[in-house]
């Protein structure tokens, strides 16, 4: 009879840049100038048009939007390492990670704007839809990674998910199968600390989220979320170890949702005004900033230019979004199948009547004419 | 909450969540075994402030924020009703509802059976209902006929905030297990009386919300108010209808449908789900097998059309209007 250990684990935070942008030399992952400066205009766009959407929302322009002011460093860095055909698996608060991908900020607002329209990817990325049901898309990452490992294109899956979702079922079988099978995935939490309104050690009583990953083989590591550095450098090695058939990867980046969860929310109902303040002091974007003027890649004068040239981009964006003609309703029933059944094409039939008969024929008339396959 | 203005006999104009609200204090001010779980609805009161102002009257032990683990809410108040509480648990939204269908269909729904009466679970799941809200997607689905089709479960939507409140307490002191949905776009937008003191609505019992004599609307949550509208529009066309708010879908009052069912011969059922297995599609079915040679037209069943709820800005395409319904009638009405 023996009592002994038998498995150990421990679990590493990751940390480049300190609150003022300065780099740990030795953990720098000297990311080339040209790849730095793309991670830094990218995320400072996303975050002009996040506000501006805001103010969509506010405006009755725009319906309930989710802002990831805050979260510019995990949205947008994994998604630059990824190769085009890696797949990009976001949550509901994705519009960063999408944009960083390729996709017109647009698409974003049409699709928080109530039209299916804005669902819209590049052509040349992987890029899944995401899913409102919290974490239910961890499962199909751990199927997109797996039918790349059979097919051994060497693609990755990267799949978000916040530190709400990280208490759901979901996430546990996801990482079962990422473990058994030691699929090319990695599993990014934003831990952006409010789940709504449940704080973050309202979920699990573990001190991080990175140290679930050790229950099911898989290796996992925090980093400081609002550090693009390590962001990058995180996601990078995890990718390195996808590529090398080393298996999946839990990468926990604390970060903070500086907004409401939604438009629909009021944070201040729940969090303290000092919570919000003390984790704008780690902004992402601005030590990201600090950091390339300290390296002499950036100045005052190419902000300006970069400032300007954003807010043009993104009111051209705005522009185009609101002269999108509306949808036409018999876009509904398209695309439900490879080929409608009989009740689709009655159905069809009969809103087409009722468009007919209605009195807002002029408004139908003016619309143009339905899209997508059918039957 | 709004204030609410007093008549002065025991009776206020409140609204829907109002009225939720207070059927959820008044039940657990009268048992202490009642309990309030789900996501936000501590601290936060509920995304739709349902549960405002609970945490503070009752406590973290009574009023309980979750992790976010749908699943996990449905299992433990499946095990808490098993061990003596009265859970009341919060799926915050509809579109949420298809991954706690493995408690409810296994567990929830069967749990007295499979134990020959030995362990019953009196809890009570509430969930936002319906669309036409301009809501973003996954939040404005109407899954009623999943539950309504499961056995051992009952299902109640009130229309009108009395009733929100009756059912809420008599759902909450049914020995079973009640799946209790809330209409969203009346959360709001439905005022009316409510006694103040606590009261059931009972469970298994319609509603006549019009009288008429020439055809049936039958319907339940929000979709009620479009019958109500398309009946004032056949009215103004000379055709009597006749509105039944069901209130509970499963039991569901059997003499009551038949009963419009018989006396006009003409039925329409109306519902925001799409037509294929749905409710509507039992309650159709029933009325042809019980009442037959009483009908003078097959019964209609107009709801969604049978493809997945479209993002908001074509919802109003999707879910049946008022003049769908008036279409639907002239139909019946002219067979």
């Amino acid at each position: 009879m023996s009592l002994k250990i038998v498995a150990e684990s421990k679990t590493l935070r990751l940390e480049v840049l300190d609150e003022q942008g300065r780099a740990d030399a030795s953990l720098d992952p000297q990311i080339a100038p040209d790849t730095l400066l793309k991670m830094y205009r990218t995320m400072f766009e996303i975050r002009a048009f996040d506000e501006v959407a805001f103010r969509l929302q506010r405006q009755g322009r725009l319906g309930t939007y989710p802002q990831i002011l805050g979260q510019e460093a995990t949205q947008v860095v994994p998604a630059l390492a990824l190769k085009p055909a890696d797949w990009l698996v976001p949550t509901y608060r994705g519009q960063g990670a999408y944009y960083a991908r390729g996709m017109k900020l647009r698409y974003s607002l049409l699709y928080w704007g109530g039209d299916d329209r804005g669902v819209h990817f590049p052509e040349e990325t992987n890029d899944l839809i995401f899913a409102i049901p919290v974490a239910s898309h961890l499962t199909q990452a751990a199927g997109l990674a797996w039918a790349s490992k059979i097919k051994k294109d060497g693609g990755a899956a990267l799949a978000y998910l916040g530190d709400g979702a990280s208490s759901k079922g979901d996430f546990h079988e996801a990482l079962t199968f990422a473990g058994a099978f030691k699929l090319p995935v990695i599993y990014l939490i934003e831990n952006n600390h409010w789940a709504i309104s449940v704080p973050r050690d309202r979920q699990a009583a573990c001190e991080t989220l990175a140290q679930k990953a050790a229950g099911y083989g898989v290796y996992g590591l925090q980093v400081d979320g609002n550090d693009a550095l390590a962001v990058w450098k995180g996601v990078s090695e995890a990718l390195d170890r996808a590529r090398s058939g080393e298996g999946a990867t839990v990468l926990e980046c604390e970060t903070y949702r500086l907004g409401h969860h939604t438009t629909a929310d009021d944070a201040t109902r729940y969090r303290s005004s000092a919570e919000v303040e003390s984790w704008k002091r780690k902004d992402p974007v601005l030590r990201l900033k600090a950091y390339l003027e300290g390296r002499g890649l950036w100045d005052e004068s190419r902000e300006a230019e970069l400032k300007e040239r954003t807010q043009k981009m993104i009111a051209e964006e705005v522009r185009a979004y609101e002269d999108f003609p509306p949808p036409n309703p018999l876009d509904m029933f398209a695309n439900n199948y490879a080929r409608a059944p009989w009740a689709l094409i009655e159905q069809r039939a009969e809103l087409a009547r009722i468009l007919e008969e209605s009195r807002d024929l002029a408004e139908i008339a003016s619309l143009p004419p339905p899209e997508g396959r059918f039957p | 909450m709004n204030a609410v203005s007093s008549n002065g006999s025991g009776t206020r104009e409140i609204n829907l969540v109002q009225a939720v609200n207070e059927g959820l204090r008044q039940a657990m001010a009268e048992d202490a075994r009642v309990m309030v779980l789900g996501e936000d609805v501590g601290v936060n009161g509920g995304v739709f402030r349902v549960t405002e102002g609970l945490y503070k009257e009752f406590g973290p032990e009574r009023v309980v924020d979750t992790p976010l683990a749908e699943l996990g809410i449905v299992g433990a108040s499946v095990g808490l009703a098993i061990n003596g509480m009265r859970p009341v648990c919060e799926i915050q939204f509809d579109g949420f509802l298809p991954t706690v269908m493995d408690q409810v269909i296994c567990h929830m729904g069967r749990m007295r059976n499979r134990t020959r009466g030995r362990h019953s679970i009196p809890m009570v799941l509430r969930a936002p209902h319906g669309g036409l809200v301009h809501a973003p997607e996954h939040h404005s689905e109407s899954p009623e006929a999943y539950f309504c089709h499961t056995p051992g479960i009952k299902v109640v939507c009130p229309s009108t905030p009395e009733d929100a409140k009756g059912l809420m307490i008599a759902a909450i002191r049914d020995p079973d297990p009640v799946v209790y949905f809330e209409p969203k776009a009346l959360y709001r937008a439905a005022k009316g009386p409510v006694p103040a003191g606590p009261y059931e609505t009972p469970i298994g019992k319609a509603r006549l919300a019009r009288e008429g004599s020439e055809v049936s609307f039958v319907s339940w949550g929000a979709m009620v108010y479009a019958c109500l509208k398309a009946a004032e529009l056949l009215a103004g066309r000379g055709v009597s209808a006749e509105v039944l708010d069901l209130r509970t879908l499963t039991p569901v009052d059997i003499e009551a449908l038949l009963g419009t069912a018989e006396k006009t011969g003409r039925v329409v059922i109306a519902h925001e789900a799409p037509n294929a297995g749905s409710w509507a599609a039992e309650l159709s079915s029933l009325i042809h097998e019980r009442a037959m040679l009483k009908l003078k037209a097959p019964v209609r069943r107009v709801g969604s059309w049978d493809i997945r709820m479209p993002l908001f800005r074509l919802e109003k395409y999707y879910i049946p209007d008022a003049r769908r319904l008036v279409r639907a009638a002239e139909e019946v009405l002219a067979f």
